[in-house]
């Protein structure tokens, strides 16, 4: 066997490699330098995310190593929200990596990065085998990341729990895989979805063991996604974590999750999700676990004392609102699902940097004690104001544009069909649960203005905090402003999963 | 082909129950391996049975196995970090965050 | 420049606050003088519009069309009626004078307060001028957070229960508007085959009635919610009450009236056969808000919350007159919706200075004001003679025109609301009677001061406006006239409704077209 790897193929893969390269960098850099200067790593790790995206925008669209590498709108898509996710959680990072990760910094930002080329690899993945890698890729180094604090019990228990429900949602979603394999006899994903579609017509029989793959499938992933009722280990994970591998999570290793969705389900099953082929039909399933996660997030996060916590079972609640655009299965559903990950890790990763700044100076994370915060620190409060309102969902801050666009995903398809209109309901919950979802952000705004006694904190931001912070605040406002190119780039992805406007 | 997806079934199963009733955490690992190496029976089945020549399916499994031990290590790593900080291994130590 | 003059008159507050941000919060004085002097400059801004504006033209003026999100079929469109033109003029004119007569009130954190009234003037500027139903929307929610923080900071004691369902309250409704706005655009697409929100060419797109009904459902919810109409009122007092004075001044002059605009410039033309259907229904309910809210209004024992009450009431006349769907009950309504912000403003103005004075709004507590104070009692009996409707002042020229306007289209409904005129005379005299006239009965009101230089600058223009309006309206007419006759033509358009001679809308029942028919018949069996 010849196994010479054409030279294009590797560039293709440029970004992943350098960063894979990057990585293996920081583990040792921390070894080898002096170790008193102790933020050059971070700057490091900085510098070497956004020379990834700086190739990244080099390398062309394209497919390599016999179709198990691809790089479509899709992917490159994702992989801007990843390392863009990636950069945040470094940034906001530079305050835990003086006080508290101090012996293990290069573990630290190197297992970022790992997890990071993970969710790269998994973007183009078009595979299931590579996708499973990149997947496994992702969490394993989440996992250490959650227990990263070592001697606090919160961080190991956040550790354990993610791991072990890590590890179950890969089983289950690995079981699921091994009898799509088995159906369709290929692990190719496109192929997959002739090969099924094909079997399906021949043997009628073959209804059930595509049951157990979907459910199987389907509870893998809304483990990963933290869609209830697969979403207990949210709030506890959130709240144990070091902030910013919590905020890490919630965009990266849920977009990574998203990414497996749209390629499993929207592509690879995207003939089992209609009238005609219930019970196969997966559509309704997801929808019923989107509603669940919009009441259940919106309504717990309600009574939440911790805003970490609060932060969790919001995005649960945002999971929700992103499922409604998965559903769909039009044109709008996978460019409005691309878009609002988009919106929502600018105000997401803004927030919990936010948090993370706070956490470093004043040690807490309950909501009671930012009361009166917009007097010690005015500029701060303003800013997590406008990030919690842009993930309530207020015009003209890019998530309200980002809701409307899934709102209008879900219409349009239930407008264009009868058997959709079910579609109109899971809007309904969603607008409705959008009201209760005001209330407890606006919560967090009325402690921090309408409490008439004064802060105690002064809060100082560190220069890459700062960066992160203006970046987020540019985003959530640029964005809701002037979406345009944003969305015509998130257009351009339902054309790599065969969906044509109408 | 069926006996051999029958015992992934239960293996699988069996691993599932584990993890859901299991006080113990290295018993929690065991109950992860078992849904891991039910998995990989049923790959290498459908690779025999259903796509009788290509390797895609024995592949896919030693990848599994790979994967799962590298997974394996880190829960044993944090299996350690329970012990340390709570002096035993029982699953209702690891209790402090409620909802 | 001349082209773009709309939107330099909604961002120039905006522009404003970025201003504003950039100032020491140490230093008041300059805050408050800039925030001045930008308000000014966008209220001599909006002079200018209204010195261009060509009177008795038909159609938008001043039109911007350019396009915003272009893939979700989203334009920047702006432009202007008679209608819209008065109220951004009313808009301007009140934000100046709620921002000069916060200059004492508001001690606490005086640049934030400064900002939010500019941020708040955008928003409302922005909702009388787009004509596409997205930026509509987006400026409508934009001045909500605004004045969410104008309540709870720098509100009275109840400022944050009353901030929280203010804005609970409005996002209902707006959501609610969120779908029927989404289901439109679908409609529309597959109507004409291309994503738009303007309006103007929803508007000559033809609905079935039922989705007319629910559509109509939606808007009149969130606009109805806006006005408020009873029953949808009850965040109305709390908010009033709590609100800082400028607040009450632009909640009420400005914000109230969002609601009556949008059943005019959305409700109507797009959705005129569910209008005809829905008379009865708002009517009644306009009918109940006027009697309730005068017949509440009269217990009050608190002069801010009979104001707010009042307002209620006099909401209810708007909608009333809206609903007649003639050409008199219309004029009369879009008149009264700029009276009712002068003069209940005034009223909100006049009262902050009491409260200034006293730290009370206790009815009880005052009497015979009117020996200490001549020129404030002066100012507040012109006040409450043009809230009553009096002739020679503002309200009555509006008050008559509804009632001749509700005549015309149903007796009972008039005589109903006729009672409400006096039930208001009845409740605002004998406020006054109790609050001006008599002995003067608690000590504190012995030494009270007179109307300051400030306080004058505040509402000498106020008062001119009243008797201006009230003597000599033409030129206003000028301006309101075609743009009803407008809404009116867009309503016939649709030949569901039709247009009669003196212009008032009748829906058409017989004589249907062969062809109107076919399609009366096919939506019928399609249901």
């Amino acid at each position: 066997m010849d196994f010479q790897l054409p030279p294009y193929d590797l560039k293709m893969m440029l970004p992943e490699i350098f960063l894979f390269l990057w990585a293996l960098v920081v583990f040792t850099f921390d070894l080898l330098t002096n170790r008193k200067k102790e933020t050059a790593i971070g700057y490091l790790t900085l510098v070497g995310i956004l020379i990834t995206g700086v190739l990244l925008a080099f390398t062309g669209y394209g497919r390599g190593f016999g179709n198990m590498f691809f790089n479509d709108p899709m992917a490159r898509f994702f992989k801007i929200i990843f390392l863009g996710a990636a950069f945040m959680a470094v940034g906001s990072s530079f305050g835990i990596l003086k006080q508290r990760i101090r012996n293990h910094r290069g573990e630290y930002f190197g297992l970022i990065l790992l997890s990071t080329v993970g969710m790269m690899f998994l973007a183009s993945s078009q595979e299931l085998l590579s996708l499973y890698i990149g997947l496994e890729l992702t969490t394993i180094p989440l996992f250490v990341l959650a227990a990263f604090y070592k001697d606090d019990k919160l961080s190991v228990e956040a550790g354990i729990k993610y791991f072990i429900v890590g590890a179950f949602s890969s089983a289950l979603l690995l079981y699921g895989i091994s009898f799509l394999y088995g159906m369709s006899g290929t692990t190719d994903i496109v192929q997959m979805k002739i090969n099924l579609a094909i079997t399906h017509l021949t043997f009628t029989n073959i209804g059930m063991t595509l049951v157990i793959a979907v459910v199987t499938m389907l509870a893998g992933i809304g483990y990963k996604l933290g869609l209830p009722p697969f979403h207990q280990w949210v709030p506890d994970v959130y709240e144990g974590s070091p902030t910013p591998v919590a905020a890490f999570l919630s965009i990266g290793s849920k977009a990574a999750g998203l990414v497996a969705f749209a390629k499993i389900f929207v592509n690879g099953l995207s003939a089992f999700h209609g009238p005609e082929m219930l019970p196969n039909d997966w559509g309704q399933l997801v929808a019923l676990m989107a509603i669940l996660a919009m009441v259940l997030g919106n309504t717990v996060a309600i009574w939440q004392t911790n805003i970490k916590r609060m932060l969790g079972y919001s995005s649960i609640a945002q999971a929700g609102y992103i499922m409604i655009g998965m559903v769909t299965m039009n044109v709008y559903g996978l460019s409005s699902v691309a878009f609002y990950m988009f919106a929502y890790m600018f105000a997401n990763m803004g927030a919990f940097a936010i948090v993370t700044v706070f956490e470093d100076k004043t040690g807490s994370t309950q909501i009671a004690s930012y009361r009166g915060l917009s007097k010690s620190a005015p500029g701060l409060s303003l800013t997590l104001a406008i990030f919690l309102l842009s993930l309530a969902g207020i015009p003209p801050l890019a998530g309200f544009l980002a809701k409307y666009y899934v709102f209008a995903a879900a219409v349009e398809k239930a407008n264009s069909a009868d058997s959709a209109s079910w579609l109109y309901w899971l809007v309904g919950v969603g607008l409705i649960t959008t009201v209760f979802s005001l209330y407890y952000y606006a919560n967090i705004i009325k402690q921090m203005y309408f409490s008439r006694e004064d802060s105690p904190y002064k809060i100082p931001v560190s220069a890459p905090a700062m960066m992160v912070i203006a970046i987020c605040l540019i985003g959530v406002i640029l964005f809701g402003v002037w979406p345009e190119p944003i969305l015509q780039f998130a257009g351009d992805i339902p054309a790599s999963f065969g969906f044509i406007a109408r | 082909m069926f006996p051999y997806l029958a015992l992934a079934a239960i293996l699988f199963s069996i691993g599932i129950y584990g993890v859901m009733t299991r006080r113990n955490v290295i018993g929690i690992l065991m109950s992860l391996e078992l849904m891991f190496n039910a998995v990989n029976i049923n790959l290498v089945t459908f690779n025999k049975f259903i796509i009788a020549d290509g390797l895609s399916g024995q592949l896919f499994a030693v990848f599994v196995i790979v994967i799962a031990a590298a997974e394996a290590v880190v829960g044993l790593a944090i299996v350690l970090l329970i012990y340390r900080n709570w002096r035993g291994v029982k699953s209702d130590y690891v209790n402090v965050m409620k909802w | 420049m001349e082209s773009q003059i709309l939107t330099l008159v909604t961002f120039f507050p905006l522009l404003g606050a970025a201003l504003l941000l950039l100032i020491p919060k140490e230093r008041h004085d300059s805050v408050k003088s800039i925030a001045l002097i930008i308000s000014f400059i966008t209220m001599l801004l909006s002079f200018w519009l209204y010195a261009m504006f060509e009177p008795l033209a038909n159609g938008m003026q001043f039109e911007i069309n350019i396009p915003w999100v272009a893939s979700l079929g989203i334009s920047y469109h702006m432009g202007i009626d008679g209608i819209s033109l008065l109220l951004i003029v009313m808009t301007t004119v009140l934000n100046v004078l709620a921002i000069l007569a916060s200059f004492n009130s508001i001690t606490q954190n005086v640049k934030g307060y400064y900002i939010s009234m500019l941020l708040l003037a955008t928003g409302m500027i922005g909702v009388f001028c787009s004509l596409d139903l997205f930026l509509f929307y987006v400026f409508w929610e934009v001045m909500l957070f605004p004045m969410y923080f104008i309540i709870g900071l720098w509100g009275g004691v109840r400022r944050i229960y009353a901030a929280i369902k203010f804005v609970l309250f409005t996002m209902f409704g707006s959501l609610l508007m969120l779908v029927a706005i989404l289901y439109i655009l679908f409609e529309y697409q597959s109507f004409a085959g291309e994503y738009s929100f303007d309006m103007l060419k929803l508007a000559q797109m033809p609905l079935g009635h039922q989705a007319q009904l629910w559509l109509f459902g939606a808007f009149a919810l969130a606009f109805a919610i806006k006005v408020p109409l009873w029953p949808f009122h009850t965040w109305l007092p709390d908010a009033h009450v709590e609100a800082p004075t400028a607040g009450s001044v632009i909640l009420a002059g400005v914000l109230l009236k969002m609601g009556t605009y949008g059943f005019i410039r959305i409700c109507m033309p797009m959705f005129p056969e569910a209008t005809v259907t829905f008379i009865p229904y708002i009517s009644v309910l306009s009918l109940i808000a006027i009697i309730y809210g005068a017949l509440v209004a009269m217990v009050q024992k608190d002069v801010k919350s009979l104001v707010a009450f009042s307002s209620v009431s006099h909401m209810g006349f708007i909608m009333l007159g809206l609903f007649a769907l003639n050409l008199q009950g219309m004029e009369g309504a879009v008149l009264q919706m700029l009276n009712h912000g002068i003069s209940t403003g005034a009223l909100f103005l006049l009262v902050g200075m009491i409260y200034e004075r006293r730290h009370t709004r206790l009815i009880d507590q005052f009497g015979g004001l009117a020996k200490v104070m001549p020129m404030f009692s002066a100012v507040f009996m012109i006040v409450t003679l043009s809230s009553i409707g009096l002739p020679l002042t503002n309200g009555f020229v509006g008050e008559f025109l509804i009632l001749l306007g509700t005549f015309k289209a149903n007796v009972w409904y008039a005589v109903i609301a006729a009672s409400g005129v006096i039930l208001s005379a009845c409740y605002m005299l004998w406020m006054y009677q109790r609050m001006f006239y008599g002995k003067i009965t608690n000590k504190e009101n012995e030494g009270l001061k007179d109307l300051s230089i400030r306080e004058k600058i505040i509402v000498i223009p106020l008062v001119l406006l009243i008797f201006w309006i009230g003597v000599y309206p033409k030129p206003l007419f000028d301006r309101i006239e075609p743009a009803v006759k407008q809404v009116m033509n867009q309503m016939g358009r649709s030949g569901t409704v039709e247009v009669d001679e003196d212009f008032s809308i009748k829906p058409v029942l017989a004589d249907r077209t062969a062809e109107q028919e076919l399609i009366v018949k096919a939506e019928k069996e399609g249901e």
